[in-house]
């Protein structure tokens, strides 16, 4: 591997770029949460702080700054703090591996009559493009359970330790069919490579007279329905949102698996539970949703092509994410055997029978 | 760079590995597991086989000792260390591992060849790892899947939620509550 020091400046840039956005969309989307759930409810939510109380997360963040941090007397001093950490790191880390827009050659740039930047670098918009890909995201996501058990056991509070007993069997059970659902989208783009599987949503499936074209989008593919809803419901029961959250559930177990938590431990859980919702949504769009394209439009290797495939990116990513909130105000909460029983009796067979289903699709080249 | 890298995770790999072994907390002795399976994927990707370290990661660290923390995290619900073990215990423990340990290097330094491996030996992308799999070494792979399918018969068997056993289990007496 030969890289310079352009590379690295290059890769610390993207790295900034999408942990930026990453670490902006919990406030962001706790106001989203919390004005959405107003407009549900019909009531006016948070309208104090700034315009339309755009800036009630930053004195919710002053306020979790602020308050005394406690740590429970029976706890597990170390892995009680160190549990908020293990949370966090996998829905930071998941979208290292994830396309976010076109890549396009850096055009050279001139200051002053020197060449800042030489040109015809390729710069492709992902942290980092591993051959093993979606693998990367399934494995760091699996170490997200670690950080509820972890919570729950350390805080020596009985219903922390329900929630996390909870949590673990739920994304356990989940998981499977997470990944098996994207087994068929894997199937078709032939790679574990998500670039490679955006590279070929760019496509389209029939072009009729010219100008009635349809993007091959998986989700678009009647191949793929089956798979599009297991991962889609796989993806809030692993990021224990509701209808699935009964890992804080709070009319049962006080608040799960954070109860003893306080001040920025407790910030660090609800910063987590937002990052993964975002990567997951980022997951979604990439996989189904044809991730950075812009359909009916070929967007060139340019820096403009670049910025229009990003704002796509970020458009659809941002739809998924008012869905999650949408659903969590929408649909109330389901019994914890009812939710055992979907994930292990209908929506893995669902998504067995999705690659068998996309299988025979290939077989018989309709894909 | 490469050479950096190893060392600080090979370091991370071993202290980590000794925690499990000579922690009290048996929780933390699972979590220091989890933390060295994690030191060994990064190898597996200085060796460029990103595939086996995601797999490595996925079986080991996001299945199998999630299942293990589970297990003691419920049967250790107040945070007990192990008691102290008794000295003779101690003795036979610590002489019979420093006899493995010294067995162990001396076999290594008598026999192991270091020697530094082809570039790309580890190449094992999902292609060329599935293509062995369902090509060479089918018909292991298929006994290993019949075998994981007995010892799931065999878990639902002992746990009687086979239809021969269901038959109900008497409810216990609650105090207070006359029997009808």
């Amino acid at each position: 591997m030969a890289f310079d020091l352009t590379d690295i400046l290059l890769s610390i840039l993207k790295i900034a770029i999408i942990l930026g956005i990453w670490l902006n969309v919990t406030p962001i989307m706790v106001w989203v949460e919390r004005r959405g759930s107003a407009l549900i409810q019909d009531r006016p939510g948070p309208n104090r702080v700034g315009p339309l109380g755009l800036l009630q997360s930053f004195a919710d963040a002053l306020k979790f700054i602020m308050k005394e941090d406690i740590i429970p007397a029976k706890a597990h001093k170390w892995l009680y703090t160190l549990a908020p950490t293990f949370g966090l790191l996998p829905a930071i880390t998941t979208i290292a591996v994830v396309p976010w827009g076109r890549s396009f050659t850096i055009p050279e740039m001139h200051l002053f009559g020197r060449t800042l930047f030489e040109g015809g670098r390729w710069f492709n918009p992902i942290v980092a493009d591993v051959s093993a890909g979606i693998l990367v995201i399934f494995a760091l996501a699996s170490l997200g359970v670690y950080g509820i058990t972890i919570a729950g056991w350390a805080s020596a509070n009985k219903y922390a330790m329900f929630g996390a007993i909870r949590a673990s069997a739920q994304m356990i059970s989940y998981e499977l069919s997470l990944t098996l659902a994207a087994v068929s989208v894997l199937l078709v783009a032939g790679s574990l490579r998500l670039t490679e599987v955006v590279a070929q949503q760019t496509n389209y499936y029939f072009v009729l007279f010219d100008f009635i074209k349809l993007p091959a989008w998986n989700v678009l593919s009647p191949a793929m329905w089956l798979s599009f809803i297991v991962f889609t419901v796989s993806a809030f029961a692993e990021t224990n949102r509701l209808p699935f959250d009964f890992a804080e559930a709070e009319a049962e177990l006080v608040a799960g698996y954070h109860t003893e938590y306080s001040s920025m431990k407790f910030a660090l859980f609800f910063m987590a539970e937002y990052m993964a919702m975002a990567t997951m949504s980022a997951l979604i769009t990439t996989l189904y949703l044809g991730g950075w394209d812009i359909p009916w439009y070929n967007e060139p290797a340019t820096f403009l092509g670049f910025l229009l495939s990003f704002a796509a990116f970020l458009v659809k990513m941002g739809f998924l994410l008012f869905v999650f909130v949408w659903v969590r105000w929408t649909i109330p909460r389901l019994k914890y055997d009812i939710l055992m029983r979907l994930g292990w009796k209908v929506f893995l067979p669902m998504a067995f029978i999705n690659i068998v289903i996309v299988a025979a699709f290939i077989a018989a080249r309709w894909i | 760079m490469e050479y950096a890298i190893f060392f600080v995770f090979a370091a991370i790999a071993v202290v980590f590995a000794l925690l499990v072994v000579l922690h009290r907390n048996p929780v933390v002795g699972a979590l220091s597991l989890v933390a060295s399976f994690f030191a060994l994927a990064v190898m597996y990707v200085l060796l460029e086989a990103p595939f086996l370290a995601a797999l490595q990661i996925i079986v080991y660290a996001g299945a199998i000792m999630v299942l293990f923390l589970f297990v003691i995290m419920l049967l250790n619900l107040q945070h007990m260390a192990e008691p102290a073990t008794r000295p003779v215990q101690q003795f036979l423990s610590y002489t019979s591992s420093a006899a493995f340990a010294i067995g162990l290097i001396y076999y290594l330094l008598k026999y192991a060849v270091f020697e530094a491996l082809p570039s790309g030996f580890f190449a094992a992308d999902a292609r060329t790892v599935g293509i062995r799999m369902f090509e060479a070494y089918v018909f292991p792979f298929e006994m290993v899947s019949i075998l994981l399918l007995a010892a799931i018969v065999g878990a639902l068997t002992l746990s009687g939620r086979m239809t021969g056993s269901r038959e109900k289990v008497p409810a216990p007496e609650q105090p207070g509550v006359e029997a009808r």
